[in-house]
């Protein structure tokens, strides 16, 4: 059993992105807080109450809402945000829908919602358009009235059938 | 918004977790968080310790056996909708969103008991057991533990290790929840299981959550559609009988006149529902 008292820090260990991090939190320091001073500063704040989803990481493979999560909750935790999904310069196929289908405006709920469509495909590859407006239920949108984020997943569902990894 | 000051104590297995939160009465167990983290952003709460229980791997298994499931208290809601649990499954998928549905879990809605949760309906409805440990271990029906609207029957030290439910093999189901947006709270939500045979009905349960402190069922109602033909007529008299099980409030979710007649609304749909499957 490990005791972390009110006052003190504790170390965690983070694999972010495949690289190795560690820092130290005080037991109340949400996950998202950790992560943004860490550098990720595209794991978005939008209402720090659980509703809107911007702060959606993929946590051991499920997506959560990192403002939701305390830092050393995900003590020992492999974690995906938004600035692990390009590789080698090229964008990954759901950034290349959102972009090519005009899927955001202001882009402040897009790290969110293209971290939950990747949770989303994974675990339903080939969508019906109910599907995915039922897959990202937990990510709210100011600007574009959701028609085009839907069709820039369906569009990323069929490239990334194309060219499966 | 941040949690207030507060201590972690990380537990590697059931003993060390009772017995730290019987010494410590104003610690609290973390389950999944999705309850006690906003609680604790907002200042609601303000407990000494959490007690991470997150890593007891004994607390966290789904067995499904051929009378009766046993599920873990530690299950999230996205694998007990994987789980293949008559009703049960089908209620986890209309839990919040998939982000919550991740984290989320059983243990921690019963022992949270908002009263519009949407497990209470199905759990009720099922006869549903709920096995809890501290210094001894004592199992309960899931409607002597749901005391009061936040009010589980535990005591100090005492943690949900399982919930129990009947197999229900060969009867159909169906949740029903109105929501006033997604992801959110049901306004009412209504859980049906039926048995037919041919054209009649041989067995019925219905639980209602959100329209009383805690779920209840609506027994009167189950009575008038036992051993009687499928017609629909006596599903709409039957849907109507549900509605007195309703005592709602008024809040942000709708007037209590209005939640009264959604009730029905919502019996109704579930009873054909169900029996479409
Ligand atoms: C979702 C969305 C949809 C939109 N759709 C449309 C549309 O269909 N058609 C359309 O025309 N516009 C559209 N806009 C743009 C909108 O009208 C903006 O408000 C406008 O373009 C900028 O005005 P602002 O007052 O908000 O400027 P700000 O954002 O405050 O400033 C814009 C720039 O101008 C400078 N600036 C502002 N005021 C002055 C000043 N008096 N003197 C010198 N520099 C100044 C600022 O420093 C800044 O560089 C849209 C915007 C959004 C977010
Ligand atoms: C945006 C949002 C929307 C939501 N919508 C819905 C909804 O539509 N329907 C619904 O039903 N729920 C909804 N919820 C609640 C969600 O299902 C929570 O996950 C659930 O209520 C609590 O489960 P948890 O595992 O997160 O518990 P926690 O938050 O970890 O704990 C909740 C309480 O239970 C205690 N506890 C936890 N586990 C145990 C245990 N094993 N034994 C004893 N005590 C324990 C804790 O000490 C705490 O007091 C929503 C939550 C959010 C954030
Ligand atoms: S910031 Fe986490 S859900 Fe809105
Ligand atoms: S693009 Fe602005 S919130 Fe979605």
């Amino acid at each position: 059993m490990k005791v972390i008292e009110p006052d003190q820090k504790t170390k965690i260990h983070l694999k972010i992105n495949g690289k190795d991090y560690e820092t130290e939190v005080e037991p109340r320091r949400l996950l998202v807080h950790v992560l943004r001073d860490l550098g990720f500063t595209g794991v978005h704040i939008g209402c720090d109450t659980s509703n809107c989803g911007a702060c959606t990481i993929i946590m051991n493979g499920k997506s959560v809402k990192s403002c939701t999560v305390l830092g050393v909750e995900a003590d020992g935790s492999e974690i995906l945000t938004i600035e692990g999904l390009a590789k080698d310069g090229k964008l990954h196929p759901i950034q290349e829908a959102f972009w090519e289908k005009h899927a955001l405006q202001c882009g402040y709920c897009t790290p969110g919602m293209i971290m939950e469509s990747l949770w989303f495909l994974s675990q339903n590859p080939n969508p019906t358009e109910e599907e995915i407006r039922e897959g990202i239920s937990g990510n709210l949108c100011r600007c574009t009235g959701y028609q085009n984020i839907v069709e820039a997943i369906k569009e990323a569902s069929t490239k990334m059938k194309a060219n499966p990894k | 918004m941040y949690p207030p000051k507060l201590g972690y104590v990380i537990a590697e297995n059931l003993e060390e977790a009772t017995d730290f939160l019987e010494k410590h009465e104003d610690a609290k167990a973390l389950a999944g968080g999705h309850s006690l983290i906003p609680m604790l952003k907002l200042r609601i709460i303000r407990p000494s310790y959490l007690v991470d229980i997150r890593r007891i791997s004994n607390l966290h298994f789904i067995s499904p056996g051929s009378d009766e499931i046993r599920i873990g208290s530690l299950s999230t809601h996205y694998e007990i909708s994987k789980a293949n649990i008559p009703l049960l499954s089908e209620t986890a998928t209309k839990i919040a969103d998939p982000q919550v549905r991740n984290m989320g879990t059983i243990g921690g809605v019963i022992s949270q008991l908002d009263p519009s949760a949407d497990y209470p309906a199905s759990l009720i409805a099922m006869d549903a057991k709920v096995k809890v440990k501290g210094k001894t271990e004592r199992t309960v029906s899931f409607k002597d533990f749901a005391k009061d609207m936040f009010t589980p029957d535990l005591n100090p030290g005492e943690l949900v290790t399982e919930i129990i439910v009947p197999a229900f093999k060969d009867y159909k189901f169906s949740y029903q929840k109105l929501e006033r947006k997604a992801g959110d709270y049901a306004i009412v939500g209504v859980a049906v299981l039926l048995k037919t045979d041919g054209e009649s009905i041989k067995d019925v349960r219905i639980g209602l959550t959100a329209v009383n402190n805690t779920a209840v069922r609506a027994t009167e109602a189950e009575n008038m559609l036992k051993d009687t033909r499928i017609s629909e007529e006596i599903i709409e008299k039957a849907s109507a009988k549900v509605m007195d099980y309703a005592n709602p409030v008024s809040d942000i979710r709708g007037s209590a006149e209005y939640k009264k007649k959604v009730t029905k609304v919502m019996a109704k749909r579930a009873i054909l529902e169900a029996l479409k499957r």
